[in-house]
C-alpha cells in the first residue's frame, strides 16, 4: 500500500519535531490527453506529492514546501521553514493553527474514476473526437485522484480523498466554432461524445456572423459564461481579505440589497453534485457559506488570519489557500448560485426579447474591482436574439461590465443547473467547479467587436 | 541527474520510442512579501522531478515523476510509451533536424540571491514599505522573489546539456480608497513587480526605498484625480505598458503552435496563418520586433531550449513586415523552416511548449519629451493596471494605472481609470514615433500562462514609448 497523505503528513510532523507547526500534504496521480484537431498533442501523465510545512514561532510563521520525502529531504524542508519562522516579524494578531475539529461528509471520491488507466484516458479523448464526425475538435479528457492532509501540533488530523473528471471540447472551422464541456468527480457522468456533438451543433450555427454596435443589450448568459464572470468577481468581491482592504464591491454595503432579488449565491463545498471537499488547507472544516441572499449581501468568505483581523467573533469559514498562497486572502471555490425558473436558456430568450446569446466568456481582465468592473471577450457561440429567439450569429464580442449592474436586472434563471469546471490545472492539482444556472440580464455592456468564430 | 535522464531516454528507445527526452529539474523559489508593516509571505519552495516525452510511432507521450531514481526514470519512461500508444489519431510527426548538442550554461552572478540572508530581504522590504507611508495610501505592500533552477536535458538527438539559472526580482505597490474608489500604483511595474535573470545586485538596482514616496503620492493623487475621457485620440504609451502590449498583441500570435491550433480550446490562436511570414503587414515601418534568447539578463535566457536547440537572437517583425515565428522542432518541420529555439516548460511536471523567451519592441529615435511634444491632444499612459485580448489577438483592451492628459505637446492633468481598446494590426499601423535606447527599458514577468496543464512561464521584455495615432480611450462600462 503507498503511504497515505495523512501518514506523510505525520512524518513532517516529526521533522520539525519541537516546533509549533502544520503540514499539508498533497498526492495527485492525474492523466490529462490534450488533443486538436484529431490528435493528441499534448498528453500528460503526473505522479507527485508535496508537503507544506508551516512553523510558528511567537507569532512568526515560516513555510516550506517540498516533494522531496525522504528523511533527509524532511529534514531539509524542516530546516527551511524554520530559518523562515525566524526571519519574521513577530505578527501579534496571528491566529495558532487551527485546533481538532469533527468534519462533516463530503463525498466526492470515486473508485472508477481513481482506477481511470492512461489507456482508458486515451479513449475517452477518443470518443469525444469520434464523436465530432471528422468536425475538427479542441479539448481534452483529464482525470485525477488525489489525497490531501492537514496535521498540526494541535492534535489536529484531517485526511481526505478526491477525484475528478473534465471533458472539454471546443468545435472550430474556419468561421465556425461551438464549445461544451462536462466535469463531475465521477467518470461515469461524463458523456464524452455527447459533450463533442453539444459542442459541434453549437459551431454549426455560427457560420456567417455579423457584426453588432457597441451599447447595451439585453442577454442570456450560458453557465460557462456566468461561472467565469462569477469567478472572477468573487477573487475581489466575496474574498474577506478584499472586504478588509476595501476593493470588495460589498465594502460599506453589507446587509443591503446589492442585486436582484432573484439572485442567491452561496459557496458550499458540500454538496455532492460539486466537487466536495471536507475542510481547507488550514484543516478548518467546510460549510455552506451564503454570499448574496435574495439580492442582498449576506457575507464574504474567511481564512483564521484575516478571520481574526476582521475581530467582531468572526470565525473563519473554511476557506484558507495554501500558506505560500494565503497573502490573496480567502477564496470562494466551491460557487453556487441558486436556480430560477426558466425551463431553459431557450426559455431565457424569450424573456430577453431583443438582445444577444452568449455561451462562453474569454480572456477576461478585472477593470475596477471596487465597483466589479470586468472586460473580455464571448465566444465560440454569440448570436443575435430577436423576438425572443436565438437568430442570426454573431462575432466575438468585446464586452466591459459591471457585474453588480449586470446582477441588479435579472430577467430570469434556469431551472437547471450546470457544474462548470474552475480549474486551468497549474501547479498541483484542486479541481474547483461552479453549480450555476443560465441568467437573463437586462445590462450586459458591448463595447466593440473582434475576431469572427472559429479558428 | 544525467544518468537518470540517459537511464530514461535508454528505457524509452527500448519502449518503442522513435524519439525520447529527459528533462531532470531540481527549482527552489523564495518570496518575502510585507504588507502594511507586517510581513504576510515568507515562503521556499524546492521540489523536484523528471519529465520523459517520447514519440512513439509519430505520436507524443508524456509522464513525470517526483522521484530522482532509477527505477523511477526507466518506469516514467515507460509509462510515457504507453501514454502515446494509446492516443488517437493519424500521428506523422516529424522534427527538423538538429546538430547534437553538449555543454553548460549557467546564470553569471555577483551576489547569489540564496546567499542574501532572509532577514535582510525582509528589512529591504519593510525600508521599501515604511518610504510607501503616506496619509491617503491604505496599502502598503512590497515583494521580493528569488529562484534557482537547476536542470539535465538528454535526448536520443544527441543532447547532454546542463543548466543552473538564477533569477530574483521585486516591486512594491501603494494602494489608496476613499470616495468608493480604489487606486493602484506600482514600481517597477505592475504585478508583483519585475525580475532579472541575475544576482541580488539586480535587486539593489531596483532602488525601490528611493521610488517609494513618489508610487505613493501617485496613488493618493488619484484619489483626486479626473476619470479619463472617452474619445479617440492619440496615445503614448510608457515602456512598461508597451511591454505588455508587445507580449499579447505579438508574442502571443507569433507562437507557431497557437497559429497550428494546438492552444485553440484554451488560450486561442491567432489571426496570422503560416503563408503570412515575410509578407504581412504587421504594423507600420518603425516596428521592429526581436525575439532574444541570448538578452544579457532576460528572464527568458538560456544556453539550448527544452528540446536542445541553441539560444538565438532573431528577427519576427522588421520594418513592419513579419518577419518570423516562434517555434518548436515540430512546427519548424511543418512550416519547412528553422530549426524552433522557443520550447520552454515549466519545471519537470509539464511538457515543453512554444513560449517566448525575450521578446523586445527595438528603440526608435529621441527622447520621450519628443513624442510628447507632437501631440496636441492625447493621452500619456503608464503602467499596465488590467489586460485582456480575444482568442485571435486581434482586439485588445488595456487598463492603466495613471494616465495624463496631453495638451499642446505637454502633460497637463492626471486622469485616472485609463483604458484604450484597438485592433492589432490597425493598432502598430498607427504607430508614428518609438522613443530612443535611452528610453528603452527591460522587465521580466513571472506570470504568462498557457498550456492545458496549465504552465507558467517567465518572460522578458525590453520596450522604449511609443506613440499611436487614432486610438479609442476611456472604455467604461
Amino acid at each position: 500500500m503507498p503511504e497515505s497523505a495523512l501518514e506523510i503528513a505525520e512524518r513532517v510532523l516529526q521533522a520539525a519535531a519541537g516546533e509549533e507547526a502544520v503540514v499539508v500534504a498533497h498526492v495527485e496521480r492525474s492523466g490529462l490527453a490534450r488533443f486538436a484537431g484529431a490528435e493528441v498533442h499534448q498528453p500528460t501523465l503526473i505522479d507527485n506529492a508535496v508537503v507544506e510545512l508551516s512553523v510558528v514561532r511567537e507569532g512568526r510563521v515560516g513555510v516550506a514546501v517540498g516533494n522531496r520525502l525522504d528523511s533527509d529531504g524532511l529534514a531539509e524542508l524542516a530546516r527551511r521553514a524554520t530559518e523562515a519562522a525566524a526571519s519574521m516579524s513577530p505578527d501579534p494578531e496571528l491566529p495558532p493553527p487551527a485546533p481538532p475539529a469533527e468534519f462533516p461528509e463530503a463525498d466526492g471520491f470515486d473508485e472508477e474514476t481513481a482506477a481511470l488507466t492512461p489507456h482508458e484516458q486515451a479513449e475517452l479523448a477518443s470518443s469525444a473526437i469520434g464523436a465530432a464526425d471528422g468536425f475538427p475538435v479542441y479539448g481534452y479528457f483529464t482525470s485525477g485522484a488525489c489525497e490531501q492532509a492537514v496535521a498540526a501540533t494541535t492534535g489536529l488530523r484531517a485526511g481526505q480523498r478526491f477525484t475528478d473528471a473534465t471533458v472539454l471540447v471546443l468545435a472550430a472551422a474556419e468561421g465556425a466554432s461551438g464549445y461544451a464541456e462536462r466535469t463531475s468527480w465521477k467518470v461515469t457522468e461524463l458523456d464524452t461524445a455527447a459533450t463533442a456533438r453539444e459542442s459541434v451543433w453549437i459551431a454549426g450555427r455560427t457560420r456567417e456572423a455579423d457584426e453588432l454596435e457597441p451599447e447595451t443589450y439585453r442577454a442570456v448568459l450560458e453557465p460557462y459564461a456566468v461561472s467565469e464572470l462569477l469567478e472572477y468577481f468573487s477573487w475581489d468581491s466575496f474574498n474577506g481579505l478584499g472586504l478588509l482592504e476595501e476593493r470588495s464591491y460589498f465594502s460599506g454595503r453589507m446587509g443591503q440589497r446589492v442585486f436582484d432579488e432573484k439572485v442567491s449565491i452561496a459557496d458550499d463545498a458540500l454538496d455532492p453534485r460539486g466537487l466536495p471537499k471536507a475542510f481547507d488547507f488550514e484543516g478548518v472544516p467546510k460549510r455552506r457559506v451564503p454570499l448574496i441572499e435574495n439580492g442582498v449581501a449576506r457575507g464574504v468568505v474567511w481564512d483564521r488570519s484575516t478571520a481574526a483581523r476582521a475581530g467582531n467573533g468572526q470565525e473563519s469559514t473554511g476557506h484558507a489557500l495554501p500558506a505560500s498562497a494565503r497573502k490573496w486572502g480567502a477564496l470562494p471555490m466551491s460557487l453556487d448560485m441558486a436556480p430560477g425558473e426558466a425551463e431553459s436558456p431557450e426559455a431565457l430568450a424569450e424573456l430577453v426579447g431583443d438582445g444577444i446569446y452568449v455561451t462562453r466568456l474569454h480572456y477576461l481582465g478585472i477593470v475596477e474591482p471596487r465597483e466589479g468592473v470586468i472586460t473580455g471577450m464571448t465566444r465560440d457561440g454569440t448570436f443575435r436574439v430577436r423576438a425572443g429567439q436565438p437568430a442570426e450569429p454573431l462575432v466575438n464580442l468585446r464586452f466591459t461590465v459591471s457585474v453588480p449592474e449586470l446582477l441588479s436586472d435579472v430577467l430570469g434563471l434556469t431551472r437547471r443547473r450546470l457544474l462548470v469546471n474552475q480549474s486551468e490545472f497549474y501547479d498541483e492539482r484542486y479541481p474547483t467547479a461552479a453549480l450555476v444556472p443560465a441568467l437573463a440580464t437586462a445590462c450586459f455592456t458591448v463595447t466593440g467587436t473582434g475576431s469572427g468564430p472559429g479558428v | 541527474m544525467r544518468d537518470l535522464c540517459s537511464s530514461a531516454v535508454e528505457a524509452a528507445l527500448a519502449a518503442g520510442a522513435s524519439y525520447a527526452d529527459a528533462r531532470a529539474v531540481v527549482r527552489r523559489s523564495q518570496a518575502v512579501g510585507t504588507k502594511n508593516g507586517r510581513v504576510d509571505d515568507l515562503s521556499d519552495v524546492e521540489t523536484e522531478g523528471i519529465g520523459v516525452r517520447v514519440l512513439v510511432g509519430g505520436a507524443w507521450g508524456f509522464a513525470c515523476d517526483r522521484r530522482l531514481e532509477q527505477d523511477a526514470a526507466r518506469q516514467t519512461a515507460e509509462r510515457a510509451c504507453d501514454f502515446a500508444r494509446a492516443a488517437p489519431g493519424g500521428h506523422d510527426r516529424a522534427l527538423a533536424a538538429i546538430e547534437p548538442q553538449q555543454g553548460a550554461y549557467r546564470t553569471e552572478v555577483v551576489r547569489d540571491p540564496f546567499d542574501v540572508p532572509l532577514s535582510e530581504k525582509v528589512e529591504l522590504c519593510l525600508r521599501a514599505e515604511e518610504a510607501l507611508r503616506h496619509e491617503n495610501v491604505n496599502v502598503t505592500q512590497a515583494a521580493l522573489r528569488a529562484q534557482r533552477e537547476r536542470k539535465v536535458l538528454v535526448s536520443s538527438d544527441g543532447a547532454e546539456l546542463e543548466h543552473e539559472l538564477v533569477e530574483c526580482g521585486g516591486g512594491i505597490d501603494a494602494i489608496a480608497v476613499g470616495d468608493g474608489r480604489y487606486q493602484i500604483r506600482s514600481y517597477p511595474s505592475g504585478h508583483v513587480g519585475s525580475s532579472a535573470q541575475a544576482g541580488w545586485e539586480y535587486v539593489e538596482g531596483l532602488a525601490l526605498e528611493r521610488e517609494a514616496p513618489r508610487v505613493a503620492e501617485q496613488a493618493a493623487a488619484l484619489l483626486r484625480a479626473d476619470p479619463c475621457p472617452a474619445g479617440v485620440t492619440t496615445i503614448v504609451v510608457d515602456a512598461e505598458q508597451m511591454q505588455l502590449q508587445v507580449h499579447e498583441s505579438v508574442g502571443h500570435p507569433t507562437e507557431l503552435d497557437r497559429i497550428y491550433g494546438t492552444e485553440a480550446a484554451y488560450a486561442g490562436t491567432s489571426f496570422l496563418k503560416p503563408g503570412d511570414l515575410g509578407a504581412l503587414r504587421y504594423g507600420s515601418p518603425l516596428m521592429n520586433i526581436t525575439a532574444d534568447a541570448t538578452t544579457p539578463g532576460g528572464v527568458g535566457t538560456f544556453g539550448w531550449d527544452d528540446e536542445g536547440v541553441p539560444a538565438a537572437r532573431k528577427p519576427v517583425v522588421v520594418e513592419g513586415v513579419l518577419r518570423g515565428f516562434l517555434t518548436s522542432r515540430e512546427t519548424s518541420a511543418k512550416i519547412g523552416s528553422g530549426t524552433g529555439g522557443s520550447m520552454r516548460a515549466d519545471g519537470w511536471s509539464r511538457m515543453p511548449l512554444v513560449r517566448m523567451t525575450n521578446l523586445h519592441l527595438e528603440p526608435g529615435h529621441g527622447p520621450v519629451e519628443a513624442l510628447i511634444a507632437d501631440v496636441d491632444e492625447g493621452v500619456y499612459l503608464e503602467t499596465n493596471k488590467s489586460w485582456s485580448i480575444d482568442d485571435k489577438r486581434l482586439n485588445f483592451q488595456f487598463g492603466t494605472q495613471i494616465a495624463w492628459e496631453i495638451k499642446n505637446g505637454r502633460l497637463g492633468r492626471m486622469l485616472r481609470d485609463a483604458t484604450y481598446t484597438g485592433i492589432t494590426h490597425i493598432f502598430w499601423g498607427s504607430l508614428d514615433g518609438v522613443a530612443d535606447p535611452e528610453a528603452w527599458r527591460m522587465h521580466g514577468l513571472t506570470n504568462c500562462e498557457k498550456g492545458q496543464p496549465g504552465q507558467h512561464a517567465h518572460v522578458y521584455h525590453g520596450a522604449a514609448p511609443a506613440r499611436f495615432r487614432n486610438v479609442q480611450v476611456g472604455v467604461h462600462a
